[in-house]
């Protein structure tokens, strides 16, 4: 093992965490119930870990992407039914991302939304064309870890500790109406989804090939998604505590997501808010990128195009043009004049629609001795999976008709 | 697996991406043409492209892919068949049997400079 890779890798995995989704619901979730729902962050946050070590397993050892073998697994039709919903899903997501970019763009510059849109569009594009799979996916994930400052401010805000610590146990506010109850189920439902998001496994799996991972790399993988993604976490978590702490009490509601920029210039001042605002932009530009791959990704496997930027993008022209197409797309959408949050609430809805679709074939291949051989899952491995899947699809069934009742969280 | 072995034809091959000789990816098993009848049937060949998915899909989603993707299908004699695992690994080239068409009229839409 590279403890260089490995350290790389964790750094990656930690500035990569957090996306507009989770930087939005965080935000909210702290203002409106405290520390209640830091428990649901861990917890979803142990099943990313459980399915990213799957999804990277199954990739340096049966040497396939998941889709391919999803595709043989679960055969034309239904693999077909899977390719589409996370396209539909990845898109969508996608799309907030960029307007999440847009938005740190103008908030940044001052220069209009649209106007950073499609600026934003075209770095991104420019970044993938010109950048190989390694250096796109350290470059967006180290900077990411300017969102460091998000946890250095909860720190020196000198915190009620022991509230945050009792956050990590499972519970529900006391004396909440049956409206706030359902609201509470929402957000508990919707930092699932936002944690769980299909694209990761998809990227991080392909990732893997793209790295040309093999057996070696079993213990590198395992390694980064427990420490890598449960650091992430750990930030998605400040930004909860920070706007408990700052938004609750004074009952601002941080919808926007420049809203949670403020948290690090109450601590450092102008420098905080500014190392704020690039950590989120590098952190949710990061996750635009990954979207769109992933669904590049899931397109050229699916069909058994050629595929990846380990490769020169005229070298697997067919992946090229879908990434690209895939952007105009997404930026599209946000130029249509949907706003950013509507695009997130619709990005964590059909996300944890899709979950299911995502994480059963993931546990069946895992599970797979055919694919797996020596390496299938153990006996842990398979417990927290089906634990996890039950979760999911709970989660799946209760999220539409919890989307209605709260007007997508507004109570 | 070497493809002179049993096995279970459709859960072994179906859907399997194709790998040429040259580990370029060349599309998937999207069906399988066999000859011959009873106890001597043997697959003649891999069929690959949309018009595999004839028969596999439900007609409207078939007319659908149709629409977008044409009906166009290559086979790939059983004899170019190296080996199968979690793909299928051709001993030949793609562009030996057309396999890689699309992807060529896709390359030559790209400029081919400014990469790392």
């Amino acid at each position: 093992m590279n403890f260089l890779e490995l350290t790389l890798g964790i750094m990656t995995a930690v500035g990569g965490f957090v996306d507009i989704s989770e930087l939005v619901f965080a935000a909210q979730a702290g203002s409106t119930y405290g520390y209640a729902l830091i428990w649901v962050f861990a917890f979803a946050t142990v099943g990313i870990m459980v399915f990213g070590e799957m999804s990277g397993r199954v990739a340096a050892i049966a040497k396939q992407p998941v889709f391919s073998l999803m595709r043989h697994r679960l055969g034309l039709p239904l693999g077909m039914v899977t390719l589409l919903a996370s396209l539909i899903s990845n898109l969508i997501t996608c799309a907030a991302e960029v307007g999440g970019v847009a938005i740190i763009l103008h908030l940044l510059t001052g220069w209009a939304y649209w106007i950073m849109a499609i600026a934003a569009i075209l770095v991104l594009i420019a970044t993938i064309w010109i950048l190989p799979f390694k250096w796109i996916e350290r470059s967006y994930g180290l900077l990411g870890l300017f969102m460091l400052v998000f946890a250095v401010a909860l720190v020196k805000l000198n915190p009620p500790w022991g509230d945050i610590g009792r956050g990590f146990v499972p519970q529900i506010p006391p004396g909440l109406s049956a409206r706030e109850m359902t609201n509470f189920a929402y957000f508990g439902v919707a930092i699932i989804s936002a944690v769980l998001f299909p694209y990761e496994v998809y990227f991080y799996s392909s990732g893997g090939i793209e790295e040309d991972w093999g057996e070696k790399d079993l213990l590198t993988n395992r390694i980064t998604c427990i420490v890598g993604f449960g650091l992430g976490s750990l930030l998605a978590i400040a930004i909860l505590s920070n706007s408990a702490l700052l938004f609750g009490p004074v009952l601002v509601g941080p919808q926007l997501p420049g809203t949670a920029a403020l948290q690090p210039q109450l601590a450092f001042g102008r420098t905080g808010l500014l190392l704020a605002l690039l950590g989120m932009l590098f952190a949710v530009g990061g996750a635009a990128v990954e979207t769109c791959l992933a669904n590049a990704y899931s397109i050229c496997q699916f069909f058994g195009w050629e595929w990846g930027r380990h490769k020169k993008p005229w070298e697997a022209p067919r992946f090229t043009i879908a990434w690209i197409a895939l952007f105009i797309i997404a930026l599209g959408i946000v130029l249509s004049g949907i706003d950013v949050i509507t695009l997130v609430e619709f990005a964590v809805l059909f996300s944890i629609l899709v979950l299911p679709l995502t994480y059963l074939p993931m546990l069946l291949l895992a599970s797979d001795k055919k694919y797996m051989q020596a390496h299938q899952n153990g006996i842990v491995a398979n417990t927290l999976g089906w634990i996890y899947f039950v979760a999911i699809l709970l989660a799946a069934i209760a999220a539409v008709p919890l989307f209605f009742l709260t007007s997508g969280g507004q109570g | 697996m070497k493809p002179e072995q049993d096995i279970q034809l459709l859960g072994g091959l179906l859907d399997l991406p194709v790998i040429d000789r040259d580990h370029r990816y060349c599309g998937a098993v999207d069906d399988i043409e066999l000859e011959g009848i009873g106890g001597n049937t043997r697959v003649k060949a891999l069929i690959v492209g949309p018009g595999g998915y004839r028969g596999r899909l439900p007609r409207w989603a078939y007319a659908i892919v149709r629409q977008i993707a044409g009906n166009h299908v290559t086979h790939v004699p059983w004899e170019v068949i190296e080996e199968i695992g979690s793909a299928v690994i051709l001993r030949v080239t793609a562009d030996e049997f057309g396999l890689h068409r699309v992807e060529n009229r896709a390359r030559a839409l790209l400029p081919k400079a400014g990469a790392l």
